[in-house]
């Protein structure tokens, strides 16, 4: 929770004030502070914070003789170690890429409404924030040189005087997690976009949102959001991004497939000029354009802008556009029909409905029915419940196109099958079902 | 209003030194720490960094960190951050003043240091 994460770094900053004098945890051992020893005799009688009052380097050899250190041993420059006023900080750990992206002047943002789990946000990566608590005490000193450092000063000095900033007994560690992007459309389904005419874009109070917007409200990188637009067709109109009502997609696709037939082009090269000549009556240049970039691959030619369509592309979204008025088909049919609406010379598979449509193969008749990754739960443990109650046992061929936007960095949809489902062998095939009985 | 913070760095950002120590830092006197002497830290030519916090010697280790600290201040927003009616704008900034690439580790038992004479200098 944010709040709750920001009530603890206030506490974490006014615990780092020096004044208040000591910090209680478990004392494994406990020191005093106190003027050092040879003097101590001297110095009864003056004020106990001895403030102003600098150690000199032949006070520093009277304690290390005190303490029976040789100075033959010891590197000649020596630290004396003082508190200071005391300023609230707190410590951030950062792994050296993002080190790099602060020291090269750029900044992170910390994203998170009240009933959010913060995020730590680079430009292009998404982390959690949580905060580590240590018995130990960490004391934050400027100026204070490792000995290597030491080394390669031309000329030691043989004291230096370093104060204390502050210290701390926690600090915030960073774990890199996936983007919380599923908001994002969330926030884009709000008002979709039906084209210029629609009375949608004439009343101001519909919701609409800038880059600036979703940068401040959906918690991810700059990067992850822009790269999520693209998969969502997200087009930015009037500086909004709006995200296509699918029929009027599906009208813009038709337009398009439909000259293509007409002129006698082949699929994959289809030239922008000519489209948005012919179209250009019917519908926003921009529009178009739009909708051949979603569909299609940009490619210049002897200057020319040409696209190649994706076949792909096209088949699955023609299937979302059957699929989507029944709640299940006849398998046998919906393949006849689904091969019969998509523009000749283009070929029909199911592996092209991975994560858009499941297929149940022990009904009789074989049934195919929508279910799209995208409407499913985005926390881990929900999108497994919610999958376990639409099937009970499924194969990992048919799950992981639902699985597969979990992954973290480096982990397979196996390891995630391991974590949330139990495996059985059923009939020599092996099927995954929930570890817990789901309602 | 959602929060959001953001962490830049400041104009100089300085390399500090993490020091490490178990247990407790008591003032002798209920003056509190701030201004008081830690102790005195030195570099054995081979070996392991020593500390002197009054009659106690602590040895301990140099750490290079695989994962570096930054030490973060928050900003005080100045007369322009606020808008019109005086509010301080959504974005609270923190700045980051230092970055911290190693630490000395205390974690063993402190030794008194016994004297019979104090020295006077």
């Amino acid at each position: 929770m944010l709040e709750e994460a920001g009530e603890v770094l206030e506490n974490m900053l006014k615990a780092s004030c020096l004044p208040l004098g000591f910090i209680v945890f478990l004392p494994a051992v406990l020191l005093l502070v106190a003027p050092p020893l040879p003097a101590a005799a001297a110095r009864k009688r003056r004020s106990p914070r001895g403030a102003g009052m600098s150690r000199t380097r032949a006070e520093v050899d009277a304690t290390l003789q005190a303490a029976k250190l040789r100075a033959a041993e010891l590197l000649p420059t020596a630290l004396s170690l003082r508190f200071g006023p005391g300023a609230p900080c707190c410590l951030l750990e950062l792994e050296p890429a993002l080190c790099r992206h602060l020291e090269a002047g750029r900044s992170l943002v910390i994203r998170g409404e009240k009933d959010e789990q913060a995020v730590l946000c680079s430009g292009d990566r998404t982390y959690e924030l949580k905060v580590a608590d240590t018995s130990n005490l960490l004391l934050c000193i400027p100026g204070c040189q490792t000995p290597e450092q030491l080394a390669r000063e031309p000329a030691p000095p043989d004291l230096i005087h370093a104060e204390i900033f502050g210290f701390a007994n926690n600090y915030w560690e960073l774990r890199r997690c996936r983007p919380k992007l599923q908001k994002l459309r969330r926030l884009l389904m709000e008002n979709t976009y039906e084209g210029p005419d629609s009375p949608k874009e004439v009343d101001s109070n519909h919701s609409r949102y800038t880059t600036e917007d979703l940068l401040d409200v959906v918690q991810a990188s700059e990067e992850e959001i822009m790269a999520h637009l693209r998969v969502l067709n997200a087009c930015e109109i009037g500086g909004h991004w709006r995200i296509l009502e699918f029929d009027y997609e599906m009208k813009l696709l038709n337009h398009v497939t439909q000259l293509v037939d007409s002129e006698s082009w082949s699929f994959s090269k289809v030239p922008l000029s000519i489209c948005l000549q012919e179209l250009g009556p019917l519908e926003p240049e921009e529009m178009i354009e739009h909708c051949l970039k979603c569909y299609g691959r940009r490619y210049i030619d002897e200057g020319e802008v040409y696209f190649e369509l994706s076949a792909d592309k096209i088949c699955r979204a023609t299937a979302q556009m059957l699929l989507q008025n029944a709640v299940k088909f006849n398998l046998a049919e919906f393949q006849a029909v689904w091969q019969q609406s998509v523009p000749e010379g283009m070929v029909t598979s199911l592996d092209q409905l991975k994560g858009l449509a499941l297929v149940d193969r022990h009904s009789r008749p074989e049934i195919i029915f929508l279910l799209r990754a995208d409407d499913l739960p985005e926390g881990n443990q929900e999108r497994f419940n919610a999958l376990f109650s639409v099937r009970e046992k499924w194969t990992e061929e048919d799950i992981a196109p639902y699985i597969q936007d979990l992954c973290g960095e480096k982990q397979t949809t196996g390891a995630l099958l391991t974590k949330y489902a139990r495996c059985s062998v059923q009939n020599g095939v092996r099927v995954y079902n929930s570890r817990r009985p789901v309602s | 209003m959602e929060k959001i913070w953001e962490i830049t760095r400041a104009e100089g950002l300085a390399e500090w030194v993490l020091m490490e120590l178990q247990g407790e830092i008591e003032a002798r006197y209920s003056t509190g720490l701030a201004g008081n002497l830690l102790g005195d830290l030195h570099y054995p030519t081979e070996g392991i960094p020593v500390l002197i916090v009054g009659q106690h010697i602590l040895q301990g280790e140099i750490i290079h960190l695989e994962k570096s600290f930054v030490v973060l201040v928050k900003h005080t927003p100045r007369e322009q951050d606020c808008d019109e009616l005086g509010h301080q704008t959504g974005t609270t900034r923190y700045l980051v003043t230092a970055l911290i690439k190693h630490k000395i580790l205390f974690k063993t038992r402190p030794k008194p240091i016994i004297t019979n004479v104090p020295k006077k200098v």
